[in-house]
């Protein structure tokens, strides 16, 4: 991609004034000072992922990843275990195009659906063929990376954002194609319309039928590794370091006789056939395919693991995998752990507010917060109608954490009519105006206005996040994003890359 | 090189490790399924009740009111009953990517407390999830997917769901489309008929059984479609006939079904315009005058109706009806497994037991009484569907805005 | 494939010259509104090389906040005052609602990043547009909120004056709230040309657009010009969606999605970063469309419209209106 002239490519460090800009020599100068400064675990946990070689990395992960089923019942493992791997593979496969190449491509999920329906069309009752899975998944593979060959040479010519919207529309094309155009072959509708291809068969090697759900995930694991090492050897090659340099600077790597435009193309080869397999496991632990699944919903999350993990990271896209995965796993409704999730929250809340210097702050600040919360309280509790402070928590686990919640947090009796109706919005916007007003302040005006703030994000959390929880973990996604990248705008594992001016 | 081939080596070994534990594990698999049948699960004071609905994503606007009744359900069932229901939910995401109703089903199967699901919402959604909760022993009774052949099979179609496992508190498609079809030509008399669906199951399937139903009668009716995000449909109302007599629109949100209304009259047309049980909504689909809807024959003067409204500050949904009535066959079920069982049961023996629930046309607030077992030829439509009286009514929309039934 | 072009041909027969009309009236209509959403999208990439996907998200809560006035004030089936002021104060209130909005999105999600590399901006602008769209979807509960324009000021659940014929052709009525949206985006649009070619603030706008650091070298205090920017962007969302609100009568969280991918299409289709190519290239998506919904059917019109305009963008790589992009050294 190429930088826009007049976009000064240099990071800030975020939140340390005293450091000095990333890429300046004396940024450069200080690198060791830096790692100097880590302390105790944190530094040995540092140094010791550092010095590790890549294999031993790759061990550990895999060592992980086994022990999962051992912990984990059926329901859980396929949610917490299959669904995160199979992310991870997919965002394996776009950070060839988008970490490794540099091609911002929109239309990767198509290549994922494309190999999904494949394995549909070739291992289903829909037409009759039941094929083995060593034969359907080079077939889905070669199918996705031919459509990957296709739109890539297509749209070799464009160049960043032109490629985005290109590929984009490919995706809107395909989801229209499988959703409504349907069209009819041999008597039957060829992606079966809105109501997917359901009874799929299970993956089958030379007559080997993998079943139940651990036998998918050891699968997955071990697809994982795989194209995880070969990612690995692939990004150490040659072909790697032209997949930088294209990154970097096309035009200067086309001058060095880089084979730019078959770069490309590998590129997008390469992805489409990775999300290709994925398609065919997604689809056989699916048992079904259905028309929405691949739509851009699924590529903003994939997105947001590479960005998070740090892109071009390999590792880092494993992590942002688990990250990403296993929180909104936490989060969404139906894993029904209600105090897990009531901690997970204010314990992150805590754990940002702790990490403020000096250390008396942080507590002041909590201090405070929990005297504010009992002060406004007994003043509504005293002067207000009585329905105001009688709301009861929902979900709450057990009875003290209830008892304890309704004492301090402000809930008004839930009705729709009375004069409450308007309540929830207010708060919620009362909020996100006081984050805001958070933010703009500092010194010690901003600890003054974080009390109080701190205290309205608990009666949100309670009043209407709690309640709504599918909707809530979308929104902590989106505020999750945003503060990520102020904060870390690189992602966790990657390197602050120096752009050139 | 040398680097390489280690990590290979290691790699090889790493997975060999593997598939033999991949073996391992297909060998337990099967006797755990059936274990989460019979597993003898304690019913104390609360008992807990899965339901899979959208609660996010593009069909949100039809989860929230299937979510509202079946909360209601709870909240009247907790004030009468000792044996207290707990709703746990699971967001579906129907239609948005990826769905997720085949991972709800996983996190439902592997909850230890829980004995029934209400749901899941769409027929595809039921197709793709109904093996896992078959797996985990579960009973799905939902309130929404209306495919015929969820439950019956008919020749060259096998049935889509394993006996026994799934029930349906809404009549389905095949009812719909023949009461819809023969409205319009035996008493509407309409020779000129144009379908318009919105491009997911619900609405295609139905379209589909009206036009074929219509075919049947001799009256060919014209084709469209809308998707459910579009909401200026000036272009599609340009593109029907202008011999028109009647617009049949089986969409699934009345918001888009009058604002279709409003730019059809704006248009100076003046073809009627029949929706079905997802318009039937008269707080908000009113072609006053001019339209008719297919809907549950609810009774609008039940107490129990007004008190919803009242606590829900907005004209009934009638879309979520059924699934109040799903919640509370649910519910039944359970606290009768668990009396039989002196306060333990299993999720087989619920399951045994939804189909002998009854509920009356009062209790159940569709109009209609709720039974599985009725062995009636003339109405039975197969193991899970409702037999008896189930079946549509058909409403007129006066020129003040109210719903009257006509059929 | 022969059958549909069959099709095609009857269907265009069969709706004639009127139909034809009415296709090209709904297009035109439907195309100013994603010209003025595509405007904002153009002005943001020109000025930050920024995709800000929130800028749907930002249309729908325009449509939100008109609505809003229109229950303050009574809902439209009984307004506390007369039509023209109560459209005007939405109008007002949508627009300046949405503005701040803008202004406190580039502040609070792209302002930190600003030094960043390319891609942090576009991830922060998802996570913004995902933060709207549920937080709207928290506040009003996944339903369709309905304005009731077509009767907003006639009697009785009558259609109001919006939807009197103000001319025909043909014997097709073209409606007031036709020609107000179609009238009230062209000035819009008139006034933010005057605006970039004419006044000190555009000039700086054009500046930091050519040369971020070298603008504020001259003296430009380019956060202030990003700031006017983002607010004039957002003023054209918020006007965008009141005029869908009259127009098509719902409002609802998930607008802002196909909306803002369409407006966005046509941005780029127009050459992103052009002005004028951002408005003409948003009536062609609306008139594509239409065609496509009228003659070819509803299943197919998305087909249509992405396939015209992936080969439109592979024949023409840098839009309507773009100028060849000089990759730098």
């Amino acid at each position: 991609m190429s930088e826009a002239p007049g976009t000064p490519g240099v990071t800030p460090p975020p939140g340390d004034p005293t450091e000095s800009r990333i890429g300046v020599d004396s940024w450069v100068a200080q690198a060791e000072g830096r790692r100097a400064r880590r302390r105790g675990p944190a530094r040995l946990l540092a140094r010791g992922w550092e010095w590790s070689p890549d294999p031993v990395k790759l061990l550990l992960f895999v060592g992980l990843a086994s022990t999962l089923p051992f912990w984990l019942n059926e329901g859980d493992l396929f949610n917490f275990g299959l669904f995160t791997l199979l992310y991870v593979a997919l965002a394996l496969g776009l950070n060839v195009v988008v970490g490794f190449a540099g091609l911002l491509d929109l239309g990767y999920v198509a290549f994922f659906g494309i190999g999904a329906y494949t394995y549909a069309l070739l291992s289903s009752s829909h037409y009759g063929i039941h094929w083995p899975a060593e034969a359907t998944i080079p077939i889905s593979m070669a199918v996705a990376a031919l459509a990957g060959l296709i739109l890539g040479s297509a749209s070799r010519r464009l160049l960043g954002d032109y490629l985005a919207i290109v590929t984009l529309f490919f995706l809107q094309a395909f989801a229209a194609f499988t959703n409504t155009a349907n069209p009819t072959v041999h008597g039957v509708g060829l992606t079966g319309g809105p109501n997917g291809i359901a009874n799929l068969d299970p993956l089958t090697f030379f007559g080997y039928k993998l079943n139940s759900t651990k036998q998918q995930y050891f699968f997955l694991v071990i697809v994982v590794a795989v194209v995880a090492a070969a990612l690995h050897f692939i990004n150490q090659s040659r072909t790697g370091r032209a997949f930088r340099a294209l990154r970097e600077d096309p035009l200067a790597a086309e001058v060095m006789s880089i084979p730019v435009n078959r770069l490309k193309l590998l590129a997008f080869v390469l992805g489409a056939a990775i999300a290709g397999l994925c398609g065919t496991i997604f689809a056989a632990s699916f048992t079904a395919v259905t028309a929405g699944s691949f739509g851009v919903p699924l590529l903003i999350l994939l997105y947001a693991i590479i960005i998070l993990g740090g892109l071009g990271s390999i590792a880092g896209v494993i992590l942002g995998g688990f990250v990403i995965n296993i929180s909104s796993q936490f989060l969404a409704p139906q894993n029904d752990h209600p105090d897990v999730k009531r901690w997970l929250f204010y314990g992150t809340i805590v754990l940002i507010v702790a990490l403020m210097k000096p250390w008396y702050r942080a507590v002041l600040v909590l201090a405070a917060t929990i005297a504010f919360g009992y002060a406004v309280h007994a003043i509504v509790s005293a002067t207000t109608v009585a329905t105001w402070t009688t709301g009861a928590p929902v979900a709450a686990g057990s009875r003290s954490i209830r008892d304890g919640i309704q004492g301090w947090v402000v809930m008004p009796h839930a009705t729709a009519t009375g004069p409450h109706v308007n309540f929830n919005t207010c708060l919620y916007i009362g909020l996100v105006v006081a984050a805001v007003t958070v933010r703009s302040l500092s010194g010690w005006w901003r600890l003054a206005a974080l009390v109080p703030t701190l205290y309205l994000t608990a009666m949100v959390w309670e009043n209407i996040l709690a309640q709504n929880p599918s909707v809530t973990a979308l929104i902590l996604f989106g505020a999750m994003l945003i503060a990520l990248m102020t904060v870390r705008p690189q992602g966790l594992l990657g390197t602050a890359r120096v752009e050139i001016v | 090189m040398l680097k390489k081939v280690g990590a290979v080596a290691a790699f090889a070994a790493l997975a060999s490790v593997l598939v033999a534990t991949t073996a391992w594990g297909s060998a337990k698999a099967p006797a755990r399924a059936s274990a989460a049948a019979a597993k003898t699960i304690k019913c104390g004071k609360t008992v807990t009740i899965g339901i899979a609905y959208p609660a996010t994503g593009p069909a949100a606007s039809l989860g929230a009111p299937q979510f509202d009744w079946a909360s209601y359900a709870k909240k009247r069932w907790n004030k009468s009953h000792k044996l207290k229901i707990k709703l746990v939910v699971g967001d579906t995401k129907l239609g948005d990517s990826p769905g997720l109703a085949v991972p709800v089903a996983h996190s439902f199967g592997s909850n230890g407390k829980m004995l029934a699901v209400v749901g899941p919402a769409g027929s595809q959604e039921v197709q793709d999830s109904i093996g896992i909760y078959k797996k985990a022993g579960l009973v799905a009774v939902s309130g929404s997917a209306t495919r015929i052949f969820l439950t019956r099979a008919k020749t060259g179609n096998p049935r889509e769901t394993p006996k026994g496992y799934f029930f349906r508190t809404v009549p389905n498609d095949g009812q719909q489309g023949d009461a819809v079809a023969s409205w319009i030509h035996n008493k509407l008399k309409f020779k000129h008929v144009y379908i318009i669906d919105d491009e997911e199951a619900y609405s295609q399937g139905l379209a589909n059984q009206v036009a074929a139903d219509l075919a049947k009668f001799g009256v060919t009716a014209g084709r469209n479609h809308i998707s459910q995000q579009q909401q200026d449909f000036s272009s599609v109302v340009t593109a029907i006939p202008a011999n028109t007599q009647l617009v049949y629109i089986p969409w699934q949100l009345p918001g888009q079904a009058q604002t279709f209304y409003n730019q059809l009259h704006a248009a100076g047309r003046h073809a009627k315009i029949m929706g079905s049980d997802g318009t039937d909504a008269p707080g908000t689909f009113q072609p006053n005058g001019n339209g008719y809807v297919s809907g549950f024959p609810v009774d609008f003067t039940s107490s129990v109706l007004k008190s919803f409204m009242k606590a829900h500050n907005h004209q009934p949904e009638t879309f979520g009806i059924p699934s109040y009535t799903a919640t509370l066959v649910a519910a039944t079920a359970i606290s009768k497994a668990c009396k039989a069982g002196h306060g333990k049961t299993t999720r087989a023996a619920v399951r045994k037991r939804v189909p002998k629930v009854k509920l009356s046309a009062k209790a159940g607030l569709l109009g209609f009484g709720i039974q599985f077992l009725n062995k009636n030829k003339a109405t039975y439509q197969g193991p899970g569907d409702m037999g008896g009286t189930a079946n549509f009514a058909i409403y007129q929309i006066t020129s003040g805005g109210s719903y009257k039934r006509v059929g | 494939m022969h059958l549909l072009l069959f099709n095609i041909i009857d269907q265009i027969r069969s709706l004639g010259w009127g139909g034809a009309f009415e296709l090209l009236r709904n297009g035109i209509v439907l195309g100013s509104l994603y010209s003025l959403i595509a405007l904002g999208y153009t002005m943001i990439y020109g000025i930050l090389k920024l995709l800000n996907f929130a800028h749907g998200d930002v249309y729908m809560v325009g449509a939100f906040l008109g609505f809003g006035v229109l229950t303050a004030f009574g809902g439209a089936l009984n307004p506390g005052i007369g039509l023209v002021p109560l459209i005007i104060i939405m109008f007002a209130v949508a627009m300046l609602g949405s503005g701040v909005l803008g202004v406190g999105i580039e502040r609070f999600a792209y302002r930190p990043l600003r030094n960043a590399p390319r891609i942090a901006p576009l991830i922060a602008a998802l996570g913004v547009s995902f933060f709207l769209e549920n937080s709207a979807q928290l506040m009003t509960n996944g339903f369709q909120y309905n304005y009731d324009a077509f009767q907003l000021g006639g009697k009785n659940g009558n259609f109001g004056p919006l939807f009197d014929p103000v001319f025909t052709v043909a014997g097709n009525p073209v409606t007031v709230v036709q020609v107000l949206v179609v009238g009230s985006a062209v000035t819009l649009m008139a006034a933010l040309i005057f605006l970039v070619s004419r006044t000190r603030l555009g000039k700086a706008m054009r500046a930091t657009a050519f040369d971020q650091e070298a603008a504020s070298m001259m003296g430009i205090d380019t956060d202030r010009v990003i700031s006017s920017t983002f607010f004039i962007a957002s003023v054209l969302a918020g006007a965008a969606g009141v005029m869908y609100g009259l127009y098509i009568g719902t409002t609802f969280y998930f607008m802002g999605f196909l909306a803002g991918l369409k407006a966005f299409t046509a941005a780029v289709v127009g050459g992103i970063g052009s002005i004028v190519g951002a408005m003409v290239a948003g009536v062609l998506v609306g008139l594509i469309e239409s065609y496509a919904i009228g003659y070819v059917g509803g299943q197919w019109s998305d087909i249509v419209v992405f396939g015209i305009l992936i080969l439109f963008m592979i024949v023409r790589p840098t839009g309507l209106f773009g100028a060849q992009a000089i990759q730098k050294v």
